[in-house]
């Protein structure tokens, strides 16, 4: 009979042999190809020289390591807003549908599995500047000029992004408030609070660790984001994930590429830490 | 589920195993580095009639940069790859391909002698020319009322917010030398810097760096986003075949641009005679074709550009102004140093707050 | 303390019961999602080779192409296989870490739960070269197989980050419960902890599903000759007349995400 301690190397085992095989290794490799002074493909027959050019270049580059700010800058707030937006979608979900939350969930989610690619080009209909939305504002003489700032800006990823994260923001939200129930805002209600004090102090602290789940989740990858900057950014909507894929993809240069994603990751970490302290997850998570 | 696990890893350790084992033992199969899109039965038709047996497999690449590293990555796993004039000299260097033996094609004579040249290095024929294009200034002549003569319409305010810059700093270097009337292939660190200057503050009046000619660029023309733009002669056609927007091709005084696209055989391959097959049919008149009128992009074949009667396709290859070749400027070869310090240089223009 | 009649209690601490309009939010949310898809779906159904007004004839022409064309039938299927593989992989997985991470005292098991996270902050390309180079390192040739793989691995973060976030709330009594009453760790986990996690499950499956379905960047690096969908559709975008029926098997291909998901949402409610 396997017991509760015998099962733990069942659950614990596969998943470290898994990342360690299948991230840890790439990563350290990707951590030895940006320390190659040579620019060009990767010719493993060649003898494998160490050095620190690339990152010479990258701090040559001040303009880079500005844009990796912005770009942190434009994670945070896609991350705090979609987060917030997502918490009443997610509040819907854990108390309102009840046995239809199944339902309601894949709703929002499957349209996320339709090409993005496609959708954008379908926003792009709506919001260019012959777009049936300029076209609208103009008819009925809102605007004289079409705004060009739905499409092609800054603020049109934000907008963009914020947009495609809601449905999953709301995810760890619910499943953190499925953990409250009745009792506890009966003991509160029986202890004197009105409605938005319960809220306030019960369901909301009890629903944090999905928050600060959401928050993390949408803030890491936004801020190597390169995708929807490339296809609604313009020239003003660049990111800092552009420039990596760039240097990946166009420039073919895997050296430089892997360092700046090395930069990138040490700057996530360190802005991590520093939200982590800030919040002491572990006192939540216990 | 512990049991479900391990029961999981068994079932992926043996899909992996047969994965490689079925890899080995196949029918003859032809392995090819190409772009997306070329895949298409369409444009190799003629070897697919000829020998319905042979699989051939495409992996892919996003640009000659990316090409190139995954072709060296990845080298003995691929038998052909195909990129773009400029690179032919990296291949060679790094004995990635070998000579095309012309004698065993069939359809060698009927490309022309200008093409063959640029598939050559050191008088050795090491690649086969097939798809080629020009490279201009795509405007839209409702919006631009006085026709575009110079490259250096990409820096006029008068289109401010409406021109649109292919994301590529090599392309932008060549658009530079082109303007200066320096040589793209000696551009000295000063003068790279000034491009880098000028580059930078065109930045407001550019309203999107594209990427793919379908569907970015094509799609802003027709929005009525983008007015002016680098562009090859893609999106010429498919904007007059839409015939929604009214367009041009410009001929600057600085002189177009024209590529041309190579085919390689690996050093390494041990499907040889398949692959010259596979190149030789390419230039058929079927295959060759086909590029022509689906991808709008010039083919190799002689005889398959003599017998184009469609007409936006003869304004699209300027096929009734024979003097264009005179004035146009095919992609030179150029240092693995100048490209490292091009895309760098890039990658500030894109980084950079005017 | 007074005690108000129960009806009344009842009502005034009913959870949700906040005249806050969360419906209509839930149903603004759900429009706009949906807006880009419904005129992908109009665009599907009539003669338009370019994504742009005013429509032309109505036809249906274009699902029938799709599903005569067997190139676009198979990056769809090549999607489906890897995204599922991936999909289930990964929430594997995430279960696994969620329970080690949450009911056991190990030592590693910080690390356990920061290598979970930790494909997040790493961009989807550099995982791609680097497996691209290790798998040719070690002789192994690309194909969906290593696409799926390097999917599972970026799909993780997602479904752990869900199911943990569920479990957190989950008593852990209710084992204890279980194991007392003479049921094996294994009977216990399949037939309470299971059922309670339900509807997260399915999100972080689906969410994980998502993740692989639409991916690009790892995908071009690790696929063999097979494309992905998303890949495929990258590739035929250069030729204008095959966006309609592209549009028609990405529409299809949602559509049988949602009624697929749909089923086994309603098994699930059914087996409790």
């Amino acid at each position: 009979m396997l017991g509760r301690r015998g099962s733990l190397r069942y659950l614990a085992v596969p998943p470290f042999l898994w990342l360690i095989l299948l991230f840890v290794a790439p990563l350290l490799l990707a951590v030895a190809i940006s320390l190659r002074p040579d620019s060009g493909p990767i010719n493993f027959s060649r003898p494998w020289q160490l050095s620190t050019l690339q990152y010479q270049t990258i701090i040559d580059s001040p303009s880079w390591l500005r844009l990796l700010l912005v770009s942190a800058g434009m994670a945070f707030i896609v991350a705090t807003v979609a987060t917030l937006l997502a918490y009443p979608i997610a509040y819907f979900l854990a108390f309102r549908a009840r046995e239809r939350a199944g339902l309601y969930l894949v709703l929002l989610l499957v349209p996320s599995t339709a090409s993005f690619l496609l959708r954008v080009m379908a926003w792009k209909l709506l919001l260019g500047s012959d777009g049936a939305i300029n076209s609208f504002l103009i008819w009925i003489g809102v605007i004289r000029e079409p705004i060009g700032l739905l499409l092609y800006s800054q603020a049109a990823v934000i907008l963009t992004l914020i947009y495609v994260w809601i449905p999953f923001a709301a995810l760890p939200i619910y499943a953190a408030l499925q953990r409250v129930n009745r009792s506890h805002l009966e003991a509160a209600a029986d202890l004197g609070s009105g409605p938005w004090t319960r809220f306030l102090r019960v369901t909301v602290p009890l629903s944090l660790p999905g928050v600060l789940a959401t928050f993390f989740m949408v803030f890491i990858p936004t801020v190597g984001e390169y995708v929807t900057p490339s296809l609604v950014g313009g020239t003003g909507g660049i990111m800092f994930g552009n420039l990596i894929q760039d240097f990946f993809t166009r420039a073919g240069n895997w050296s430089l590429g892997s360092a700046m994603a090395v930069i990138m990751l040490a700057l996530t970490l360190v802005l991590v830490a520093i939200a982590l302290r800030v919040v002491n997850l572990r006192r939540a998570l216990a | 589920m512990p049991t479900h696990l391990s029961r999981a890893r068994t079932l992926v350790a043996v899909l992996m195993t047969s994965a490689v084992v079925l890899a080995g033992c196949s029918a003859p199969s032809l392995s090819v580095l190409e772009w997306s899109g070329y895949d298409k039965v369409d444009f190799w038709t003629d070897f697919h009639t000829a020998s319905p047996n042979t699989k051939v497999k495409f992996e892919f690449g996003s640009s000659d940069a990316d090409i190139l590293g995954k072709f060296e990555a990845g080298y003995g796993s691929t038998d052909i790859v195909h990129f773009y004039t400029g690179w032919q000299q990296f291949y060679v260097d790094e004995g990635l391909v070998q000579p095309i033996d012309t004698s065993k094609l069939k359809n060698w004579d009927k490309v022309p002698d200008s093409f063959k040249k640029m598939g050559q290095i050191n008088g050795k024929q090491y690649f086969l020319p097939w798809d080629w294009g020009f490279t201009s200034i795509l405007y839209n002549t409702d919006k631009v009322k006085t026709p575009i003569t110079s490259w250096s319409a990409l820096f006029d305010p008068a289109y401010a917010g409406h021109i649109s810059m292919w994301d590529d700093g090599p392309g932008a270097v060549t658009v530079s030398a082109y303007i200066h009337g320096w040589d793209e292939t000696k551009i000295t660190p000063d003068q790279l810097a000034t491009i880098e200057k000028e580059w930078t503050a065109q930045k407001p009046l550019n309203k999107t760096y594209w990427v793919s000619e379908f569907p970015d660029l094509c799609n802003g023309i027709a929005s009525g986003d983008v007015w002016v733009a680098y562009d090859w002669q893609g999106c010429y056609a498919q904007t007059l075949y839409d015939g929604k927007v009214p367009v041009a091709y410009a001929n600057p005084k600085e002189g177009r641009n024209s590529w041309v696209g190579l085919y390689g055989i690996s050093s390494k391959t041990s499907n040889y005679e398949l692959a010259l097959q596979f190149l030789d049919d390419k230039l058929a008149t079927l295959s060759c074709t086909n590029a022509v009128t689906q991808f709008y992009y010039g083919c190799a074949n002689q005889d398959v550009m003599k017998a184009v009667t469609d007409p936006v396709l003869i304004k699209a290859f300027s096929l009734d102004d024979p003097a264009i070749l005179q004035h146009t400027n095919f992609t030179p070869l150029v240092t693995s140093a100048q490209r490292t310090a091009w895309t760098e240089m890039w990658a500030r223009v894109k980084a950079a707050t005017p | 303390m007074t005690i108000a009649s129960p009806v009344r209690r009842r009502s005034s601490i009913g959870i949700g019961n906040t005249r806050l309009p969360l419906g209509p939010a839930y149903a603004v949310m759900l429009v706009l999602l949906y807006l880009p898809i419904v005129l992908l779906a109009v665009f599907s159904i009539t003669a338009n080779t370019s994504l742009s007004f005013p429509l032309k004839n109505f036809t249906l022409a274009w699902y029938g192409d799709a599903l005569a064309d067997s190139s676009i039938l198979d990056a769809a299927r090549n999607s489906l296989v890897v995204g599922t593989a991936a999909a289930t992989a990964a929430t594997a997985l995430a279960f696994a870490v969620s329970l080690a991470v949450l009911r056991f005292r190990f030592r590693g098991r910080q690390l356990l739960l920061g290598l979970s996270a930790a494909p997040l902050v790493v961009p989807f390309v550099v995982l791609g070269v680097a497996l691209f180079l290790g798998f040719n390192l070690l002789g192994i040739p690309r194909s969906l197989l290593t696409v799926a793989a390097g999917h599972s691995v970026v799909a993780l973060p997602y479904a752990a980050l869900i199911l943990l976030a569920r479990m957190v709330g989950l008593d852990p009594a209710l084992e204890d419960a279980a194991m007392d009453l003479g049921a094996t760790y294994p009977t216990t986990l399949r037939r309470v902890i299971l059922p309670l996690l339900g509807p997260s499950l399915i999100s972080a499956w689906l969410t994980s599903f998502i993740v692989s379905f639409d991916e690009v960047a790892l995908a071009n690096f690790l696929a063999g000759g097979d494309p992905t969908f998303p890949v495929y559709l990258y590739g035929e975008l250069r030729f204008a007349q095959r966006l309609p029926v592209l549009i028609a098997m990405a529409v299809m291909l949602m559509v049988a995400t949602m009624l697929l998901t749909l089923l086994a949402n309603r098994l699930r409610s059914s087996r409790d």
